[in-house]
């Protein structure tokens, strides 16, 4: 058997090196593509009710480099995650519920319209950076991470950070949650204020967003 | 025994209210194929609802296209209907033709993958309802509702759970009605045509008023009380139409429920007083619905719900009534025209808006999927589309359901008999 030579060796190492400094390799990165199943929910309040609203579509990919965990029980090391994750929900997938059932017609055209529409059709989400901060402390609970990147709501661009919980479902499949308060008139969005028949209803500023999104490799990968 | 007072039952506002932005939402293109009385009605409803787009219009006789073509001058006017389910355009169909030809227009609709309503009784007999609802069970990615429009009226949706939670106390019986002085016969320029738009005065393709008009309110009993019938017995009588028809003018149906409660339907051609209604007695209050109104009528020795203190009252001779209606709270202050137009708001100005606002969701929610995960896998599309959240009416199986009734109580009335009703008549299989 022959021996490397030391210069050789010494190249080798050099090589390895570069490549973890770098991050992601198409070797060690894979994609998750966006999969049915996920799950939007906005909470807000009016000085009549509080109201919600429920969407079952969010788009997108994202793609994840060592460290990520893909499979439950997978060692990990707290600290930065090499990511990219582009996702995007489609604002007429959003629709006002109440009792379990759909709630209002113009309560979902006035959100429509708030959010933008006609010209921005979605909500959209970028990461810039993804910390992993801890491993499930129980079988089946979410590893946990932190996450910083760029929400677009109604074409308003806003660095936020976000709790992010992932849970390897198996199968390749990767469910992404974040449960987050924003406010409206930070994305330039005046708080609705309708006019019913009991008298100006004035919608609270702040609403609670949970985000449940559905992940996977591609099939046949 | 005297009454201690009704209370009007009044729904929150939501759906009802008028008052708000003009809309600006997604129209559904819609074709109406049978344009006799009912048909120009719905027509009637469609030319309020802005998110209609009535495209299409359909019927075999002349006559009743023009009349309909008046309410709808931008719809194409089409004789045959198998056109109409051809056209790609068009998102939805309401099938408002005599009963008996519902199931091939209705079947063809549905395999064309166009959202249907299809004005209820389904069918006029077991078979053909079966196919149609089995039909509509296999494609829930498609819209399709049945016309049993109290099941889409908000009043009757407000007072369901109050009726479900014991407000009346115990089931003591319910009671509907249906008098109205009108022939039901239709005057036409040939005998033969005079025959085809008389189906209803013909006994082998009509059920006759128990299955045309009684079965919305023996649906209603078997919704609010939330249990199935186990028999119905009946009987008819022509007491004033006898022009050849071979339909009762007169006639009453007894449902019999488990627990030795009944309800009782009487309807007649042949006199008017009383017109329609419905009253459902407990033993603690009885309600009464006139059309979308509706009262309580609380016993002296009923324990107090507390709001009804301070509920509006009528009266009605001896007794007070507690007002149920729809946005009918004292919070609430409506200008003269806000009245008027939720008083034009009927149980099927409610149904159709709903069908409308389905087929709005569940093609808006096609259009979202497909763009964002394309249009590769028809499965996950209908598993998808089979999840959007839909307003609740009366679907296949309610209609189907529903038009089992219709075809055993008009069996019996026509043969004065009682009938059990088996579950497997009710079953889709």
């Amino acid at each position: 058997m022959e021996l490397m030579k030391p210069h050789r060796m010494l190249f080798c190492l050099w090589s390895v090196a570069l490549l973890i400094a770098v991050g992601l390799t198409n070797a060690e990165t894979l994609e998750l593509k966006a999969r049915p199943g996920s799950k939007v929910r906005i909470d807000g309040t009016s000085t009549v009710h509080d109201w919600t609203v429920e969407g079952n579509l969010i788009g997108g990919s994202a793609t994840v480099g060592a460290g990520f965990p893909l499979e439950a029980a997978q060692a990990v090391t707290p600290g930065p995650v090499a990511a990219t994750v582009n996702a995007f929900i489609p604002i007429t997938s959003l629709k006002s519920v109440k009792d379990g059932k759909p709630y209002s017609t113009k309560m979902d055209e006035i959100m429509y319209e708030k959010l933008g529409k006609p010209t921005h059709r979605n909500i959209a989400y970028s990461l810039d950076e993804l910390i992993l901060k801890s491993a499930p402390e129980a079988n089946g609970a979410p590893f946990l991470f932190e996450a910083k990147g760029k929400l677009v709501v109604a074409g308003v661009t806003n660095l936020i950070q976000l709790p992010v919980e992932v849970t390897p479902m198996g199968e390749g499949q990767v469910k992404f949650a974040t449960k987050t308060s924003l406010k409206m008139t930070d994305y330039k969005i005046e708080p609705p204020a309708p006019t019913i028949a009991l008298g100006l209803i004035k919608t609270g500023d702040e609403v609670q967003l949970q985000v449940e999104w559905m992940t996977g490799k591609p099939v046949g990968k | 025994m005297a009454m201690l007072g009704g209370v009007r039952l009044i729904a929150q506002e939501g759906q009802g209210s008028s008052i708000a932005p003009a809309y600006t939402g997604p129209k559904v293109k819609v074709a109406v194929i049978g344009l006799g009385v009912w048909g120009r009605e719905i027509l009637s409803v469609l030319g309020r609802l802005p998110q209609a787009e009535v495209a299409a219009l359909c019927d075999s006789y002349p006559a009743f296209l023009k009349r309909g073509a008046r309410q709808a001058p931008g719809a194409v006017n089409e004789a045959d209907a198998a056109k109409v389910i051809a056209d790609r355009d068009i998102s939805a169909l309401i099938v408002a033709t005599p009963t008996h030809q519902h199931r091939e227009i209705a079947l063809a609709a549905l395999r064309a993958g166009k959202h249907v309503y299809c004005e209820a009784p389904l069918a006029h007999c077991l078979e053909d309802a079966r196919a149609i609802a089995v039909a509509a069970r296999a494609l829930p990615g498609q819209v399709f509702q049945a016309g049993l429009q109290y099941r889409a009226d908000p009043q009757r949706h407000f007072l369901l759970p109050f009726i479900r939670s014991g407000a009346i106390g115990r089931w003591i019986m319910a009671r509907t009605q249906y008098f109205k002085k009108e022939s039901w016969r239709r005057a036409s320029s040939t005998p033969e045509r005079e025959k085809e738009i008389n189906w209803r005065l013909d006994q082998a393709l009509s059920l006759g008023l128990v299955g045309e008009i009684g079965m919305h309110h023996l649906d209603q009993v078997s919704w609010f009380m939330d249990r199935r019938p186990i028999a119905v017995s009946g009987q008819g009588s022509i007491r004033l139409w006898a022009d050849g028809r071979t339909v009762a003018d007169t006639v009453q149906a007894q449902l019999e429920f488990p627990e030795a409660v009944n309800a009782y339907f009487s309807a007649s051609l042949a006199s008017s007083f009383g017109g329609e209604a419905e009253t459902y007695h407990g033993s603690d209050a009885t309600i009464l619905m006139r059309e979308s109104s509706a009262w309580m009528f609380k016993e002296v020795d009923s324990p107090l719900l507390g709001w009804e203190v301070y509920a509006r009252k009528e009266q009605f001779q001896k007794d007070t009534g507690i007002v149920l209606k729809l946005g009918g709270s004292k919070q609430a202050s409506f200008s003269e025209a806000e009245v008027k137009a939720e008083a034009e708001k009927t149980a099927l100005y409610y149904s159709i808006e709903a069908f409308l606002r389905n087929c709005s969701s569940v093609d808006m929610a096609r259009k979202d999927f497909v763009e964002v995960f394309g249009g590769d896998d028809p499965g996950l599309l209908r598993n998808h589309l089979s999840e959007v959240k839909r307003v609740p009416t009366g679907g296949y199986e309610e209609g189907y359901r529903a038009t089992v009734l219709a075809i055993k109580s008009a069996e019996a009335v026509a043969q004065s008999k009682r009938i059990l009703l088996e579950d497997e008549w009710f079953e889709l299989t």
